[in-house]
């Protein structure tokens, strides 16, 4: 079957499923004025959170990356940043680090001499761009323009075997149709390292994910920590788990282990490193280019991402659970049925059709830290 | 003595506003809690994306902090919204019913479905807001204050000008049998042997003297120099030239009462009188802990222009320069740049920020109040699971 999606092309080749502006705070101290600007202008979303002042080092460049990758996701035809002025996360450094592919502005409370200018000057520009931006046409484009973002979420071993056999084919799918896919390395996949590790041509993705034999790896700031991080082993259990959710990634061979922030140099499948926080895990995503997520789950989840649509896939549950939030619900019926009507759900959501999460209005953004703010 | 009008609270604490807010427990019900705060009007959300997936010292100052801003005296009624496996928003709800708040906790079900939770969570919170229109005020004294203290946006005047004005004002709250904390352990580092020789006794300077280190150490730790990134871009544009410099700036916000105690983030004060509270330079983050430790007002020094405030105290910014004022002034609620006109002394200064607290006590909204600037965020202390 030949699959093709109705998207916004971007100047730089990449596409967006949606075609939102993008309002982002640089600091949380601009974030009550970025979202005002944003609840003043339909079509604009607010990528605001709480970081960007007092950071050091790595922690520092994550939230400054962070911003820079969900500024640039095709997903937004545009993005205004607004910063306070005296923040460690400047708007000029961001505005140097951003490709210049799209309309992108930065504005500052203290350069402007107040919240109540600011607002108005930032409700200016993005009215401008919104007019801009209603002109635009989806076209038709074939699935290698997508990039699929894959996690699992409060998933149990029942709902694991029920969903494996569809969704695997539909990664397969996506894979052999020239997507670019990448799957969360969350805790819960992480115990799969030596499984995934033999997938793998990378060199470099082979060694850290053999590496994650030794346990799970967490930065700890509070009492300073020889190894400035926490290894616990991982059980039996979660080791089987892991491997059954690993199948979640079909057969195709890993081309690379992406950190944070990071862009797929090629097509295909890759690894994404996540955490437990899901919102952290859509908003790396998002920022490593993803137009779309597939969120795996025993139930219906209560948030999404506010850039990217995120499409749930639940089990049949005999308690309903949350079923008004789940995209599509996997059935008793013949796995490759499942695997059209997933892929024909999956082509509707990046060719503009509502998720139950959009439709509600539910999605956040959210910088994990690195380390401690000073 | 001054006096205001405040609102007691059945575990005996009192409150200067009569907030009704709504909290997640855990990041994945962020976009709920403000859902649900929408549906009735007034009602306050306050969100955050920690309590899952967390250390057991991260998880542990989440709960110190849910539970003094939800316990808080200026709060009237908390909802907390909770996952059906969260044992988070159970103990919350627990821990503050022993101490005789007005919580609930309200939970996602698999069971149950999305609109029921949402229908249950507005009803609670209409019921809340009516109950905090029939409570009544009663007079007290600012023996019962805690005044945080906090400045964000420095420049090279904050030093001169509003931050020994917070001073003066501090020792006088502490005169007149008050309290006030000191926050941000990372602005104290360079100058902490002067605030150490202000404590009351040897162990209260010696844990005072560890904080510092130890926050010093946490980030030498990381591979990474505090005093590359501190002053920030914007203290330096505004004339400060090493973290010394800003440090001694900075601690003069403490005046020169007696140090009585040192506490955690977060963690109410046991005494009163002056204070040193273990939060980072990083102003929300900070006011949150404040808030949470019990400050019912912050003071907040800023040279450069900083709107912040916070979901449940007022914050009261003082202008550090006269140019601040004059083009910032929706921002500023104090003009401590008058003393570098000539035309007010520190300790007149100080008595205007006295005077702006018993006002700001009694009712009067500050800046931030006005602007709904409900910034919050937590210190975390290690990375998601």
């Amino acid at each position: 079957m030949d699959y093709s999606f109705e998207g916004y092309l971007r100047n730089d080749g990449t596409a967006g499923t949606r075609n939102y502006i993008g309002v982002v705070c640089s600091v949380v101290c601009s974030s009550v004025i970025a979202k005002e600007i944003s609840e003043s202008v339909p079509g604009t979303i607010p990528i605001i959170h709480s970081n960007g002042c007092a950071q050091l080092g790595d922690d520092f460049q994550l939230t400054k990356n962070m911003l820079v990758g969900i500024s640039a996701n095709p997903n937004l035809y545009s993005a205004l940043l607004v910063g306070l002025g005296c923040e460690t996360n400047q708007v000029s450094g961001l505005l140097k680090s951003i490709p210049k592919t799209k309309p992108i502005e930065g504005i500052g409370i203290q350069q402007l001499a107040g919240g109540e200018n600011t607002t108005k000057k930032g409700v200016q520009i993005v009215e401008q761009w919104a007019k801009e931006a209603a002109v635009m046409k989806r076209e038709n484009l074939p699935l290698s323009s997508l990039t699929v973002g894959i996690v699992t979420v409060d998933i149990d071993e029942d709902s694991l075997k029920r969903i494996v056999p569809v969704v695997g084919k539909v990664i397969d799918l996506l894979v052999e149709n020239d997507a670019t896919v990448m799957m969360g390395l969350t805790d819960t996949l992480e115990p799969a390292g030596l499984l995934l590790a033999e997938r793998t041509n990378s060199q470099e993705a082979k060694d850290k994910l053999r590496k994650l034999e030794e346990g799970l790896h967490r930065k700890r700031w509070k009492e300073i920590h020889k190894d400035q991080s926490a290894a616990r082993s991982f059980s039996k259990e979660e080791k089987l788990l892991a491997a059954l959710e690993a199948q979640m990634t079909g057969t195709s061979p890993i081309e690379s282990l992406l950190g944070y922030n990071e862009k797929p140099k090629e097509k295909g499948l890759h690894l994404i490193v996540g955490t437990s926080n899901m919102v952290e895990t859509f908003s790396n995503m998002a920022s490593s280019g993803c137009n779309l997520v597939i969120v795996v789950s025993s139930r219906g989840i209560l948030t999404g991402s506010v850039a990217l649509p995120c499409m749930t896939i639940t089990p049949q549950n005999p308690y309903g659970s949350f079923d008004e939030l789940v995209d599509y619900t996997i059935s008793e019926e013949d796995p490759s049925v499942q695997v059209e009507k997933v892929m024909k759900e999956l082509v509707e959501i990046s060719s503009g059709k509502q998720t139950s999460l959009e439709k509600l209005e539910l999605g956040e953004f959210s910088i994990p830290h690195v380390g401690t703010t000073f | 003595m001054q006096t205001f009008e405040g609102y007691r609270r059945p575990n005996g604490s009192i409150g200067v506003r009569n907030h009704v807010i709504v909290m997640n427990t855990v990041g994945e019900l962020a976009s709920f809690t403000k859902k649900i705060a929408q549906l009735v009007p007034g009602v306050i959300p306050v969100v955050h994306q920690g309590g899952q997936a967390q250390f057991p010292e991260d998880y542990k100052q989440t709960i110190r902090t849910l539970k003094g801003t939800a316990g808080h005296p200026n709060v009237s009624s908390a909802l907390f919204l909770g996952m059906g496996d969260d044992p988070l928003a159970k103990e919350l709800e627990e821990l503050l019913k022993d101490d005789n708040h007005h919580v609930h906790a309200i939970y996602f079900n698999k069971d149950k479905p999305v609109s029921e939770v949402l229908k249950e969570g507005k009803q609670w919170l209409e019921e809340a807001m009516d109950r905090s229109k029939t409570e009544k005020t009663e007079t007290a004294d600012v023996t019962e204050l805690i005044i945080g203290l906090e400045c964000g946006g420095s420049d090279a005047w904050s030093g001169i000008t509003a931050n020994p004005a917070i001073g003066a004002c501090s020792d006088f709250i502490v005169r007149d049998g008050g309290t006030s904390i000191l926050a941000e352990t990372t602005e104290a580092i360079g100058a902490e042997h002067i605030l150490a020789k202000r404590a009351i006794d040897p162990e209260v300077g010696k844990k005072f003297l560890k904080i510092v280190k130890e926050y010093e150490e946490r980030i030498k730790d990381t591979g990474e120099d505090i005093r590359s990134a501190n002053p920030t871009p914007g203290n330096m544009a505004g004339g400060l030239t090493t973290l010394e410099e800003k440090s001694l700036g900075c601690i003069k916000k403490g005046g020169n009462s007696t140090l009585m105690e040192v506490i955690d983030y977060a963690e109410a004060p046991s005494k009163k009188g002056f204070i040193f509270m273990d939060t980072p330079g990083y102003d929300v983050e900070s006011v949150a802990g404040l808030a949470a430790g019990g400050a019912q007002i912050v003071l907040f020094s800023t040279g450069k222009g900083s709107p912040t405030g916070s979901p449940i105290v007022p914050v009261i910014k003082i202008g550090t320069n006269p140019r601040l004022y004059e083009i910032m002034s929706e921002h500023i609620d104090v003009n401590a740049g008058k003393i570098i006109e000539g035309k007010n002394t520190i300790e007149e200064i100080g008595e205007e920020i006295y005077q702006k607290i018993m006002a700001t006590a009694n009712g009067s909204m500050t800046a931030s109040e006005k602007h709904k600037n409900q910034e919050f965020a937590i210190w975390r202390l290690a990375e998601t699971i």
